[in-house]
């Protein structure tokens, strides 16, 4: 069965639970995955470990998502989880001599827990003010990096040895993208699953009418708590996977910047969506990329102006995010499934 | 708009086509134009590139001409990374002149791994290691030794009986820290008394309440490590509050634009310089007034053009032995001896177990809106202040 039924003609739980509804959207998925494995055999490094960053920003942009996008509970600490994330990794392999398979879910399980620290708040705060108690979050993690010296390295940050499996280490940038996407995957799949579940839905419940939801039976703060933990999680997956891209974890990359960063990705990608988190991940990732190879190329060939062009970059970046906020408020997400209506429906849209 | 779009395509097009020529040196440059250092990063990646255009026009490496390739990372440890991965995969790059310490410490063992001899600006005491970090280079003293020497020279002439009492400012931040525990053990091996320490923000607007506590102490001298910005919050809200305390900072904590940024303030502030000053009596300065067509530049400028200069002395000594790549230039780079940069700095020397450059530091002071040279500094290669 390749077409999708125009009404709701599901007859089995079976059914109704089907991620992938049609042949045509089973096959066209399976392309991909198979494109995304093959994509490193004929790519340049450079565009292997693109991808790479890619891979680890859309673990992220999907944690934040879960515990904004879903619940609906405005977090600004999501680069300085990351952090926790990389940090106990690292603290992990190399002082406790766990293998990574261990030290990195570990690592998320510490970042989750420290994500309910930063989640007791939203027991009493909502919005706003919520959104300030988890700003604290991200200074207070950030004075403890630079300060808890044993773990962190202090000012100097420490390195991140690379996974291993017997005597093949994962240190080159096709075995890195490897793992970050077959994790990315498995993170894009339990999400997709997560919020068709009991709890997921609670956690939607929660973000669009804490009273009715209340009402229904749904435990507010468990259910809140529980979204900053997974959120805390992913973001810990994802800073053990960027200590093991860069070989090399210094606090100075988990700033607020990096924060408002991942919460750019999901308004942009599309807030309470899977594939927006992914769209927002691309996005984020490539843009600057591009800008910051684009203006040197220019610059190149422009060598009198060359550092003004330079400038421009940032200027074009806020340029650019704020267009897509006027003209695509709903996120990347939502524009998708216009494109794809349109084609479902060509040539007789109406 | 058509045509606009069509050229701006064309441009770039023309720009990624550009193949690198069989003659060519292919050198990256990290650059933060627009990012939290752009002020002081700017003027750097220009002194760079115009020293690339001066060897450029006066025969290149032995014949072969240096294509820079500059990028601005903004100060951004992500966009740093992506950045070398382009510099070494699709660019292959030989070495690159780098800059804060975000990317240098980020890209430390990636470049080591790689092979990539890497200059910075990031005068980190730990990245003279050899054995941390081999392919580590820089064209100043450590932030280490600048503190030591600031030191020495402040106790040297230090005229009363009583010990002299310091107190030390700095930000909380790698780039701050680094020095502090070299300086505070030096301090105490010179017969200072330290009497302070307190932490003023990069960014702060005011420094009132730190102040008051060193005001308290009294300390008749006060170490910044901060930047331009930080330290003109200080020097301003000292003299608000009437200290007494002389003030001496590192080497990115002022720079020629001080005065007007700390409108007067600056009067008697000490700071340690890496390079000459513009206009100085030396060498190499003729060449510098003809790149910079006399217009005058801060002396970060001068470091850049130094640092550059002393990659092409090692590029042209390993492409005379034929061993233009990465270990080639890393085993030149260690057999540089006393190399002379006309004056612009000591003379530099690297060997494989130490990567200090010289152990020189030049103190200067500000004076009627001036940065005057005071003295140098000449302090013994110990061993043990390696990577301390």
């Amino acid at each position: 069965m390749s077409v999708a039924h125009c009404g709701d003609f599901r007859q089995s739980y079976k059914d109704d639970m089907k991620v992938l509804e049609t042949r045509f959207v089973r096959v066209s998925v399976g392309a991909f995955l198979v494109l995304l494995y093959v994509f490193p055999l004929f790519m340049s490094n450079y565009a292997t470990s693109t991808m790479t960053t890619i891979g680890i920003a859309v673990i992220g942009a999907l944690g934040i998502n879960i515990v904004t996008g879903f619940t609906g509970q405005i977090s600004l600490g999501q680069g300085a989880f990351m952090g926790v994330g990389a940090f106990a990794c690292s603290y992990f392999m190399r002082i406790l001599h766990m293998p990574f398979w261990i030290a990195m879910p570990a690592a998320g399980l510490t970042t989750a827990a420290v994500g309910m620290v930063f989640g007791l708040p939203s027991a009493r705060l909502k919005g706003l003010y919520l959104a300030i108690a988890t700003l604290a979050a991200q200074f207070i993690l950030q004075y403890l990096f630079i300060h808890m010296e044993a773990v962190t390295g202090g000012s100097n940050g420490i390195p991140s040895p690379p996974p291993e499996i017997g005597s093949f280490a994962f240190d080159g940038d096709r075995s890195k993208y490897y793992l970050t996407i077959t994790i990315a995957v498995l993170a894009v799949l339990f999400t997709t699953n997560l919020v068709r579940s009991r709890d997921g839905r609670a956690f939607i419940a929660v973000r669009d009418h804490y009273l009715s939801a209340e009402i229904m039976g749904i435990h507010l703060f468990k259910y809140r708590l529980l979204s900053f933990a997974v959120s805390a999680f992913y973001a810990g997956v994802a800073g053990s996977l960027w200590g093991m891209y860069t070989g090399y974890i210094s606090a100075e990359h988990f700033t607020i910047a990096e924060s408002i960063n991942y919460l750019a990705m999901i308004i942009i990608g599309g807030l309470g969506s899977v594939l927006g988190s992914i769209f927002g991940a691309i996005f984020m990732t490539l843009l600057p990329q591009a800008l910051t190879v684009g203006t040197g190329a220019l610059a190149q060939t422009f060598p009198k102006i060359g550092f003004l062009i330079m400038s421009f970059k940032d200027g074009v970046f806020g340029l650019i995010v704020i267009l897509f906020l006027i003209f695509e408020p709903d996120g990347l997400a939502h524009r998708w499934r216009q494109i794809k209506a349109y084609w479902k429906l060509f040539p007789f849209s109406y | 708009m058509k045509r606009l779009t069509a050229s701006i395509a064309l441009a770039v097009l023309a720009a990624l086509s550009v193949p690198a020529r069989a003659q060519e040196i292919v050198i990256g440059n990290l650059a933060d134009i627009t990012g939290g250092t752009g002020d002081v990063g700017k003027p750097y990646a220009d002194g760079v590139k115009a020293y690339t255009d001066h060897i450029n026009a006066s025969g290149g490496i032995n014949g072969k001409k240096i294509k820079l390739l500059q990028q601005d990372y903004a100060y951004k440890i992500p966009e740093a990374l992506a950045l070398y991965k382009k510099f070494k995969d699709q660019d292959k790059v030989l070495a690159i002149q780098g800059w804060g310490s975000g990317d240098t410490e980020a890209l430390k063992e990636q470049v080591a791994k790689d092979q990539i001899p890497y200059w910075s600006a990031s005068y980190s005491a730990h990245l003279t290691d050899p054995a941390k970090s081999p392919y580590n280079f820089f064209c100043a003293v450590d932030y280490s030794t600048a503190l030591r020497g600031a030191l020495k020279y402040l106790k040297d002439n230090w005229k009363e009986s009583r010990k002299p009492k310091v107190a030390f400012i700095y930000p909380d931040v790698g780039y701050g820290k680094a020095p502090i525990p070299a300086g505070k053990k030096y301090a105490e091996e010179l017969g200072f008394e330290i009497v302070g320490e307190e932490n003023v923000d990069l960014k702060a607007l005011e420094a009132t309440t730190q102040l008051l506590n060193i005001k308290k102490k009294d300390p008749d001298f006060a170490w910044i490590g901060g930047t331009k910005v930080s330290t003109s919050v200080i020097l301003k809200d000292a003299k608000k509050l009437g200290l007494r305390t002389k003030f001496f900072g590192n080497i990115w904590s002022a720079d020629e634009g001080m005065p007007k940024l700390a409108g007067g303030a600056e009067e008697g502030y000490m700071i340690i310089i890496g390079a000459a000053l513009y206009g100085e009596n030396v060498p190499g300065m003729a060449a510098i007034k003809k790149a910079t067509n006399n217009q005058p530049v801060v002396s970060h400028w001068i470091r850049g053009w130094v640092s550059m200069m002393t990659m092409c002395e090692v590029l042209k000594a390993a492409d005379k032995a034929k061993e233009l790549n990465g270990p080639g230039i890393r085993k030149h780079a260690e057999q540089l001896k006393n190399f002379n940069t006309q004056g612009l700095t000591a003379p530099i020397t690297y060997t494989s177990t130490d990567h200090r450059p010289f152990m020189s530091v030049i103190v200067a002071e500000f004076k009627g809106g001036q940065m005057v040279k005071k003295a140098t500094v000449e302090l013994p290669r110990k061993q043990e202040w390696i990577g301390f």
